[in-house]
């Protein structure tokens, strides 16, 4: 059976005992941040910050989101990977540190800004491998682990999503209008799924997340074309017709 | 930033060399050129910028000593890889074709074999010019920055600007070394015989004059498909297109896009070579005019490629 992570946003207090828990775990080192006026820290995701809880507020209500690796069926970062140092290892998707070179390409292509190049280190990208050792050991991942309001479970995709359908109703009940299960068939289908209280785009997610290679041969049609035009028009402008004038002179 | 400055001059660069090959290989077609100097002055070039680009490529790597994971995979469905053996091919098509020519000079009559195989690389290699320069746009496209992936032209728009930017160097180029030839600079002379095999390495007048029009015609090509690119992004519904635009026309690099992009590479050159249109470019300020005008050139693209590097990532 498949697994998945689910984070439910409306229980987040953003304790960040995810973000410590995973720095623990991984044995990733602190980040020097600087202070800018909120308790969200650091700023963002990067080769040595794997999950982080955003904060995001409208009047009366924080909104905060735990963000990871969303763990894609179809993924961006796997799918660009020149060296296919990218896998998946059953649902998870994983950067192998020793055939990785950095070049940076999944950084650009993944749709939810996740891996980063861990510059300071070995300068290969990094990002969660969902506690991978953990989880084929019968354990949940560390964030899931220390999660004290069970905002993140770990489990069978199924099952979660079950749950999940089942918990968008009650928040729906509850006045959140906007209430939705984020994941279930996003690029082939996520395995960090999220119950959000409002639109994915309020809450830091894109809306319709795309492939990064999914018209790829588009684009390339697009570079075609165009050298076969800037080849034949000064061919046309400055050779043909002069010819046909010279010839009808 | 994941990628740097090193990006900028190695797309710039990968494109000049590209473009420099395919612009004139189609020059040399036109005017029934049969000395292959044009072609041999492109490759010239081409090879070391594109040695010089690839060097830089590395260097931006997390982890350069393990560039040659690279060559492990055919993965053409990643820009990159598809990238890594267009250039390799278009190196070592270049390289040879360099050689074979060398020789060729060298002892004339002797190799008429590798002549063969040179004129069938010849056009083989514009094939891989259009490759590469489409590549180091599609190599962007193919993400999800919604200033290289929102708009389907941007690879159309570094193809156009890579070939004007390849006609320009070999502007100056062919100007420069027809002013080496004339004048008393006996040590670059003496190099350029070598590197030619032979003294006949002048570019004629009239095949500058050809490449300076051709530059008019491409520019105004690379101006319609930046409006084109523009307006893309303008109406496209994928979110983060419209501030794309914004960034580069009225946000913090609406100064380099304006003043570099517009003026640089685009509006001041079509002007400087729409005046010389012509005229005879043995005159001073006519061969004035149009040095300027590939310079602006050169120098416009690469602020096209930094402005598009950064402004993906912001």
């Amino acid at each position: 059976m498949p697994i998945a992570r689910l984070i439910d946003v409306s229980k987040c207090t953003a304790c960040r005992g995810c973000q410590v828990a995973c720095k623990q775990w991984n044995g990733l080192p602190a980040e020097h941040t600087k202070q800018t006026g909120t308790y969200e820290n650091p700023p963002e995701l990067s080769g040595t910050t794997w999950i982080k809880v955003e904060f995001r507020e409208k009047p009366g209500e924080w909104l905060f989101r735990a963000h990871t690796c969303m763990h894609c069926t179809d993924a961006s970062c796997e799918k660009v990977c020149p060296t296919g140092a990218i896998s998946h290892n059953g649902e998870v998707v994983i950067i192998d540190q020793d055939w990785c070179i950095g070049c940076g390409y999944c950084v650009q292509a993944c749709p939810f800004g996740v891996p980063h190049r861990d510059e300071e280190g070995e300068g290969t990208a990094r990002k969660c491998r969902l506690c991978i050792d953990r989880i084929t050991n019968g354990l949940e991942p560390a964030c899931a682990k220390t999660c004290p309001t069970n905002t993140i479970q770990f489990g069978e995709r199924d099952e979660l999503i079950a749950m999940a359908k089942q918990r968008v109703q009650t928040l729906k009940t509850m006045g959140y209008a906007n209430a939705n299960l984020y994941g279930e068939n996003e690029l082939g289908g996520l395995h960090t799924l999220y119950v959000l209280t409002e639109k994915p785009s309020e809450m830091g997610l894109p809306d319709d997340p795309v492939l990064a290679t999914n018209s790829t041969w588009a684009h390339w049609v697009s570079g075609a074309v165009a050298a076969g035009i800037v080849a034949a028009v000064p061919l046309w402008l400055l050779f043909k017709r002069k010819q046909k004038v010279q010839g009808g002179a | 930033m994941a990628w740097a400055p090193p990006i900028w001059f190695y797309l710039w660069m990968a494109g000049m060399a590209g473009g420099g090959y395919f612009a004139a290989y189609f020059i040399e077609r036109y005017t029934k050129a049969t000395d292959n100097n044009l072609l041999r002055l492109a490759t010239y070039l081409g090879i070391p910028m594109a040695i010089i680009g690839v060097l830089l490529l590395i260097i931006d790597l997390g982890a350069p000593l393990r560039f040659w994971h690279l060559f492990t995979q055919f993965k053409l469905s990643t820009p990159m890889s598809a990238g890594t053996w267009i250039l390799t091919v278009w190196l070592i098509i270049a390289v040879l074709l360099v050689m074979i020519w060398w020789l060729s000079n060298k002892m004339p009559g002797r190799v008429d074999g590798l002549l063969k195989l040179a004129g069938i690389i010849k056009p083989i290699n514009v094939i891989f010019s259009a490759l590469l320069i489409a590549y180091t746009g599609v190599l962007l496209s193919v993400s999800n920055q919604p200033m290289w992936s929102s708009s389907i032209l941007l690879p159309a728009l570094f193809v156009a600007s890579a070939v004007s930017t390849g006609v320009a160097i070999l502007i100056i180029a062919s100007i420069a070394s027809n002013a080496i030839s004339k004048g008393n600079l006996v040590e670059l002379r003496r190099t350029l015989d070598f590197l030619f095999g032979s003294s006949q390495w002048t570019i004629p007048n009239k095949v500058i004059e050809k490449l300076a029009e051709m530059d008019v015609v491409v520019i105004i090509i690379e101006l319609i498909t930046l409006i084109g690119y523009a307006v893309w992004l303008a109406v496209s519904s994928m979110s983060g297109a419209g501030d794309a635009l914004g960034l580069l026309t009225t946000g913090v690099l609406a100064a380099p896009f304006w003043v570099g992009v517009v003026l640089l590479a685009l509006l001041i050159p079509l002007g400087l070579e729409i005046t010389s249109w012509g005229k005879d470019i043995s005159t001073k300020s006519v061969s004035r005019a149009i040095i300027t005008s590939s310079v602006c050139v050169v120098l416009g693209g690469l602020v096209l490629r930094a402005i598009i590097t950064i402004g993906g990532q912001m």
